[in-house]
């Protein structure tokens, strides 16, 4: 596991904004105990004598309880030892003092995590993210592991494979990303500490098979989802998977591997859409739009189905009710560029200029937004 | 927005789930609809803080140099509760969390009866999952204010992140019984963790109840798929802390649910069927399998389910439960009567139990031991309109009239309460909370 490794670097961290103690405030009694305490505390964390220093820090919290420095220590040494709860407690009352700390952000959301609070540690692990961890490479590679298993978890199994996908071009250890992408790639909303004892085979073999691809080891990913589909065939996203990948190189087999999900999984909307959208692809637009239009039953407001339902209107010449489509798709994902040039097209096409115009300013201005991002 | 992976707007539910709604964020719309109706302090006398810090400074030194000509010199005046009040609605209302939280502290502390006060110290708390703190402050308000309110509701959902479920449980309680409570996204999140703590209690059918109306009311989140997962596997557990090895259950029972309460049985059968076939052998599938078979109006395949699920649970009351009743429709009085014997000597503290066995045995013309049980399941669940409904029968087949016409007026009341929350138009106004007993 990363978390020891991790604790003992981001416990070694000073918060950025960590303070000395202040002697202005309380009173001399107050101040001189205050000091002795937190020297106390200090000298225990530096040798290792973490109940004596959690102590020390429970008693000079008492007497300046907002004291930066010690609220920091206090909760990492609480997740140290495994004092989850207690760490959250703290955490929160550090971060009251400096809300700007990614590392506070971060290690909240790991003692949430570890407390089972996925969704707040979901939430706190990515304002760690957005705030930055400085160059700890190893709190990093720990808080975008968690970040991706809990997207899985909450069932955002794409997002989930962006995040996996960020870690192993970023030199992650893959032997530890095998469940993780397994779990995503099957669209099963575990963590791989939850994979019930009979699945593991199956969702480490999904895993092995989509870092080979996403490694563009092609071969050998081919070579994995034919063993995968021969020793589970009846299982709910093992067509999916390979469908999906078919599509690019051999759209036949694609299409008769999102035929069989469908087949095993009826509500399969992700197999729907793609299937769909290949459909229109090959021109055959009828198809394409009645198992839109099907998905959409199933799903109203998904907002691929309705981008897949526009771009097959469209093709067959209703430009209305396809930019109605495409408009209700942006409405729902006003950042996804692909919907967006449908729209350009679209609406170039409809004459609508002025909107035409407003679609490609979009798009520019994600484009940058994603370069500056970068 | 800080989580670029939420996409609200593929899912109205997802205020469920996000951390808009469960962390910091909803509490931010929360605290206007808790303390709205409670007179919000004025800023028209507002003082800058640093303005103030400046000419305080000025008025410091000055009085430095007199106390060194005047040994006498009195203490520095303090600043007046009403100053502190108007600084801490100022940062308040201006995100400044930490020196409102101050501010508010200082004035209650100079005034502890300042109900308001409290509210808004527990609440800009709350905001910041400071829990501990938030608690104690909603608990020195409802201390003042003590009749059923929002204050109530966010103690109790302090209480709940304190890990202290009974009493989160009974504060919860408590915010139901009254008339304010406080907005949407209030009452969302508080039933939510309501049921939840049912679940836990054991009270699996008032969770789903209460859960299901979450469902049609904000659609589907993973939060709420695993409470309903967790209450329609019995599992009297929260989402935090059951093992890690029932997640896979959990999650395609709560989906076969959720779906289910939509009426949307073709995907509550995909995720039922998928259920069966990797946990069929394990108890309380098949006994969810029968309910979902009731709610399609499939008594006989109900049956099937329920019996397979005694062959695997041979103790399981609830299944026994429903095996009767469906027994009673289907005039199989034999089995209902031993199925419900069975489940009182199990269970004979379940209403339930009572009032299946006493329906079985009128069934059965045993109409003196039909009342008899009956009897003791209304003393068990007063509330229980059915139970009032089928004692009325008993007594007016026992010639006992006054009795029946008592209990046939307390069957027509509960129902029109019952009927009267659970209309569109009052629901709007006051959601229902409660599952019927």
């Amino acid at each position: 596991m990363l978390v020891p490794a991790v604790l003992a670097l981001s416990i070694s961290l000073p918060p950025q904004s960590a303070s000395q103690p202040s002697r202005s405030a309380g009173t001399a009694d107050h101040s001189v105990a205050f000091d002795e305490l937190a020297q106390t505390a200090k000298r225990a964390r530096e040798e290792i004598h973490d109940d004596d220093a959690i102590e020390a820090y429970r008693q000079a919290l008492l007497l300046k309880p907002e004291w930066d420095e010690g609220l920091w220590y206090l909760g990492t040494l609480q997740y140290k030892k495994e004092n989850y709860f207690e760490a959250c407690t703290i955490l929160r009352r550090f971060l009251a003092q400096d809300p700007g700390s990614g590392s506070g952000w971060a290690m909240l959301g790991l003692s949430e995590f570890e407390s089972h609070d996925y969704l707040r540690a979901q939430d706190h692990l990515q304002r760690g993210m957005t705030l930055g961890l400085a160059d700890n490479q190893k709190l990093i590679a720990r808080v975008r592991y968690v970040i991706a298993i809990l997207l899985t978890r909450s069932e955002q199994f794409d997002e989930s494979m962006d995040v996996l996908f960020t870690l192993m071009t970023n030199g992650a250890d893959t032997s530890s990303l095998v469940e993780p992408f397994g779990l995503a790639a099957l669209r099963l909303p575990f963590l791989p500490s939850e994979i019930p004892p009979g699945r593991r085979e199956m969702i480490r073999m999904a895993g092995t098979a989509t870092i080979a691809l996403e490694g563009r080891r092609n071969e050998d990913a081919e070579k994995l989802f034919s063993e995968l589909e021969a020793k589970y065939p009846d299982q709910p996203g093992v067509h999916f998977l390979i469908g999906a990948y078919f599509l690019s190189a051999h759209p036949d087999e694609g299409i008769k591997e999102l035929k069989q999900e469908i087949e095993i999984s009826p509500a399969h909307v992700p197999a729907r859409i793609r299937l769909a959208e290949e459909y229109i692809k090959q021109q055959n637009l009828d198809q394409g739009i009645s198992l839109a239009q099907e998905t959409l039953k199933l799903a109203p407001e998904a907002p691929l189905a309705h981008m897949v339902l526009g771009e097959g209107l469209i093709a067959k010449g209703d430009s209305a009710g396809g930019i109605r489509e495409l408009e209700t798709a942006r409405d729902s994902l006003p950042d996804q560029t692909e919907i967006l040039w449908d729209l350009f097209r679209a609406y170039s096409a409809a004459g609508r200029k002025e909107d035409a115009s407003r679609a490609k300013d979009e798009i520019e201005r994600l484009g940058k937004q994603e370069d500056s991002a970068h | 927005m800080l989580l670029p992976y939420v996409k609200h707007s593929e899912h109205p539910s997802a205020r469920l789930l996000c951390s808009d709604c469960f962390g910091r964020g909803w509490a931010l719309r929360a605290k206007a609809h808790v303390v709205a109706g409670y007179k919000n302090s004025s800023n028209t006398h507002f003082i800058d803080a640093q303005c103030y810090i400046a000419v305080m400074y000025r008025v410091f030194s000055l009085l430095a140099l007199v106390s060194m000509a005047s040994p006498a010199f009195p203490a520095p005046p303090q600043k007046s509760f009403d100053e502190v009040v108007k600084q801490a609605t100022s940062a308040r209302n201006e995100d400044r969390a930490n020196e409102a939280i101050g501010l508010y502290r200082e004035a209650v502390k100079m005034r502890p009866s300042w109900d308001e006060g409290w509210l808004w110290l527990g609440t800009v708390l709350y905001d910041q999952d400071r829990f501990p703190e938030a608690q104690d402050s909603f608990a020195h308000f409802v201390a003042i204010k003590p009749q059923p309110g929002p204050a109530w509701a966010m103690k109790g959902l302090c209480e709940f992140e304190m890990h202290d479920y009974p009493q989160a449980r009974t504060d919860l309680q408590t915010w139901g019984r009254g008339d304010i409570r406080g907005g949407g996204d209030l009452t969302e999140v508080a039933a939510f963790h309501w049921a939840m703590l049912l679940t836990r209690q054991g009270e699996f059918v008032r969770a789903l109840y209460m859960l299901a109306d979450r469902a049609r009311h904000d659609g589907e989140s993973p939060p709420l798929i695993e409470a309903m997962g967790l209450a329609s596997l019995r599992m009297p557990n929260l989402p935090e802390d059951y093992p890690a090895e029932f997640r896979e259950r959990v999650w395609l029972a709560g989906k076969s649910a959720f779906y289910a309460s939509m009426h949307d049985y073709a995907r509550s059968e995909e995720y039922s069927q998928r259920l069966l076939s990797k946990y069929g052998q394990q108890p309380e599938v098949h006994y969810l399998e029968g309910t979902h078979r009731l709610f399609e109006l499939k008594p006989a395949d109900a049956a099937q389910e329920f019996r397979k699920e005694l062959q695997i649970s041979p103790q399981h009351s609830p299944a026994m439960l429903e095996l009767a009743r469906i027994d009673i429709d289907t005039g199989d009085q034999a089995e209902a009567l031993s199925l419900a014997r069975h489940a009182t000597e199990i269970d004979p503290a379940n209403p339930d139990a009572h009032h299946i066995l006493g329906r079985a045995l009128l069934a059965a013309g045993q109409t003196k031991e039909g009342s008899q049980e009956l009897e003791a399941a209304e003393r068990l669940a007063p509330n229980n309109a059915a139970i009032h409904f089928h004692l009325a029968t008993a007594y007016k087949e026992l010639g006992r009239k006054q009795d029946a016409d008592r209990e046939m007026s307390t069957y027509v009341s509960l129902k029109e309460k019952s009927q009267d929350l659970d209309s569109g138009e009052r629901r709007d106004a006051k959601p229902s909370l409660e599952a019927p007993e």
